[in-house]
């Protein structure tokens, strides 16, 4: 109970009187100046770098797009960009990217979600994580190479099947499309899921436990626990993992370049690996250009919008 | 307790953290610069000559023929492995526009080699050329592969052979015989499949394995036609290539050929094992049959593709790498020198001997006896030496058709729909190359 009859203002201002050298001091426009000097050495090396190794290559890179791939290359406006319409191969590569966003996104989460919550609390679960989370710390050319040892029509899988009587299933894994894409995106989602395993992991312990025992006190089930109280409270982490797929998926390159290299044929090109293929293999810069600022466009813009919209969202 | 900013003005400041750092930045940042710049690995080393090349299996190789090399001039070989083809081709074709390229190249004869070579960046190397015709260590006919506009760029590295390799004890079992005729091929080829064995190895895995059989069944129906084609004087939809299309469907639907898929780096255990029959492939293979424990002429033994007429003109396929100097090699002297002495015989004892293939010097025995034979064959009975198909046309054409031929190897396209596809592709880049050339 308040007995002073003070303003409180002035009572506070008595209690903790400010020490003078604590006092704010006007700051000489030399020092300032020094200070933006300062800000700006050490911006200068970061700047130059991104500035250099990124911006400088990717303006040179859309300038390369406007020209033929000729000896002596001429000014040819959009034709490198009109490939998109006309070029069978990069069709088939543009729905072979959209077949990895949709299964990087889908399958890396969803195995993630489903293998952190049956793992967290559990006796088992510091094994069970790590046996998801080692190929996560494999490169993605080793994850090729064992695969392509697997999926071979000789290999390990048609072998085993013929083994224990199944041989009728034995089929051309890497071959035929579509089926020979969503093979090796599946392939992806196995290294892949152990990062959203740690990261779903890391949210499922941030959850409050007060938060799950209010919800069991009004007789919500664990399902209900789940949809309603775990889920909502995991839509930070979601968001992080669901946003580096989705531009893991657009980027895909290196497990597809050495299980396949995009073949037979260009069957399972992505564009990422259209590009390289254009650029290094065919030799056609141009068109390779085009194919590299298309994609930079989608990646950016998907995650942009993607960001945007979910932290938008929050933030409302 | 001494705190930040409360030095006083009398007080002379030490070493502060921002200057350790900056002084730090630039020790470590000057030398790396003056490195990316500079590029040591292809640095002159006194008595050596760098040589970049795509094969690091070949590094002891190498180092036999430095060891008979130096003798000669002075230099010894510093090989400069990049693994992997691709990677290789990319690095080369960079460093070639620096100061600082290797004193030699490995690179692929024919049209990869005029590619470079009209770009300006490779040597004039006609001299050494002439130098080694007067001794009698290369043929006239190799020189067609090796040249851009009548001036030489590259001295071959090595000549290899495609041919049929075959199992033997695999053979002496089934009671076959070499075949000498397209029945007897067929005759060979009918009874491993009735005895559970696949025929022949033929795959798409890697990339340019899909053409080894293209260029085979080519070559064999009409080896006039294989030449025009890789002139651009052919169409790929005309008679001659749907014939040799038609017959490699007909072996695919009979099931004797290997999956697509199949990794020729098995083929050597596979033949061994008699898993498979025969195995179409160049003669440096001999390397890897060797090491699968398989002995030439016991274990195993070659032969060429038997033309599919009895009338048609007998040819083989070869293959050899380039060995070229760029014009702005390190140690440009070095290069010069170590290519001019490739071909001595005592370097090619070294390196064959090693590499278990064929010389590019016609005086020089290979010490394979499977390859010294087929050499032997060839001179016998006048074949045509023809270029492979991956030399035999613009990069990009080949890139593009060996992509064809991969389809139609997996079953996504039809023989006629993959020709014609590959004529589009040609009359396109044959258009290209000689409007560039114009």
């Amino acid at each position: 109970m308040r007995t002073s009859t003070e303003p409180p203002a002035a009572a506070r201002q008595r209690q903790s009187p400010e020490p003078p050298h604590l006092k704010p001091r006007p700051v000489a426009p030399r020092a300032a100046s020094r200070d933006r000097l300062a800000a700006g050495a050490f911006l200068t090396p970061a700047v130059v770098l991104v500035s250099v190794v990124l911006l400088a290559p990717f303006g040179s890179t859309i300038y390369r797009s406007f020209f033929d791939d000729h000896r002596h290359s001429t000014f040819t406006g959009l034709d490198n960009y009109r490939l998109f319409f006309t070029d069978d191969a990069l069709l088939r590569s543009a729905e072979n990217t959209l077949l990895w966003v949709a299964g990087t996104v889908v399958l890396p989460f969803a195995l993630g979600m489903l293998i952190a919550c049956l793992t967290d609390a559990t006796r088992w679960s510091r094994l069970a994580r790590l046996c998801v989370i080692i190929p996560y710390a494999l490169s993605g050319a080793a994850v090729a190479v064992v695969w392509n040892f697997v999926l071979s029509s000789d290999g390990a899988l048609n072998q085993a099947l013929s083994a224990v009587g199944l041989g009728s299933l034995s089929h051309s894994w890497l071959l035929d499309w579509p089926g020979n894409t969503l093979v090796i995106i599946c392939v992806n989602a196995w290294q892949a899921t152990g990062v959203a395993v740690i990261l779903i992991l890391v949210g499922l312990q941030s959850v409050p436990p007060e938060t799950l025992e209010a919800a069991s006190l009004d007789g919500a089930g664990p399902w209900q626990r789940f949809r309603f109280v775990v889920l909502p409270q995991l839509r930070p982490v979601s968001i992080i993992v669901i946003g580096m797929s989705l531009a893991n998926g657009l980027k895909s390159f290196d497990l597809l370049w050495v299980l396949t290299r995009g073949g037979p044929g260009r069957a399972t090109e992505t564009l990422a690996v259209s590009m390289y293929e254009e650029t290094f293999l065919l030799q056609r810069p141009g068109a390779g250009s085009a194919i590299a600022v298309v994609l930079t466009v989608i990646v950016l813009a998907a995650s942009w919008l993607y960001l945007r919209r979910q932290f938008g969202e929050k933030g409302a | 307790m001494k705190t930040f900013g409360t030095a006083g003005k009398d007080v002379r400041p030490g070493p502060t953290r921002r200057r350790f750092l900056a002084g730090l930045g630039a020790g470590v940042s000057g030398p790396a610069l003056a490195g990316c710049a500079r590029g040591s690995s292809t640095a002159a080393v006194a008595g050596t000559a760098s040589f970049g090349n795509d094969n690091g299996s070949w590094d002891e190789g190498y180092a036999l023929a430095s060891k008979a090399l130096r003798p000669l001039t002075g230099y010894s070989l510093r090989p400069l492995s990049v693994p992997e083809a691709i990677a290789y081709k990319q690095v080369t074709q960079m460093t070639l526009q620096t100061s600082r390229a290797s004193d030699m190249i490995k690179w692929g004869a024919g049209y990869e080699l005029k590619q470079l070579a009209r770009g300006g960046q490779l040597t004039d190397l006609s001299g050494l050329w002439d130098a080694y015709r007067d001794k009698g260590w290369v043929r006239d006919s190799q020189r067609d592969t090796m040249q851009y506009r009548g001036a030489v760029y590259g001295i071959p590295l090595y000549e290899s052979y495609y041919v049929v390799f075959y199992s033997r004890p695999v053979f002496a079992r089934l009671g076959l015989r070499v075949p000498g005729s397209w029945e007897e091929l067929l005759h060979c080829a009918t009874v491993l499949k009735r005895h559970g064995v696949t025929p022949f190895v033929s795959t798409q895995f890697g990339g340019w394995p899909a053409y080894e059989w293209f260029q085979e069944l080519l070559s064999k129906v009409d080896p006039d036609f294989y030449a025009a084609l890789g002139e651009g004087k052919a169409r790929y939809t005309d008679e001659p290539a749907r014939r040799a299309m038609d017959i490699w469907h007909d072996f695919i639907r009979k099931g004797w050929m290997t999956p697509p898929d199949y990794d020729q780096g098995n083929g050597a255990a596979g033949l061994r094992d008699g898993r498979v029959g025969m195995f179409l492939h160049a003669t440096w293979h001999t390397k890897n049959l060797s090491g699968a424990d398989m002995r030439p002429l016991k274990d195993y033994d070659a032969f060429i593709l038997p033309t599919v007429a009895k009338s048609t003109k007998k040819s083989v396929i070869t293959e050899s790498s380039a060995l070229a100097v760029p014009r702005s090699a390190t140690s440009h002297e070095a290069g010069m020198a170590s290519a001019g002495a490739w071909l001595h015989p005592n370097v090619q004892r070294a390196w064959t001997d090693y590499l278990q293939d064929g010389s590019a010097n016609p005086v020089v025995r290979s010490g394979n006896p499977v390859v010294a034979g087929l050499r032997q064959n060839i001179t016998k009975e006048r074949r045509t030496r023809l270029i492979r198909y991956g030399e035999a046309g613009p990069p990009s054409l080949i890139q593009g058709n060996v992509e064809d031929i991969s389809g139609f190897m997996t079953g996504q396209t039809s023989p006629q729909a993959t020709l014609r596809s590959m004529a589009e592709r040609a009359d396109e880049e044959w258009r290209m190359w000689r409007q560039d050339e114009a």
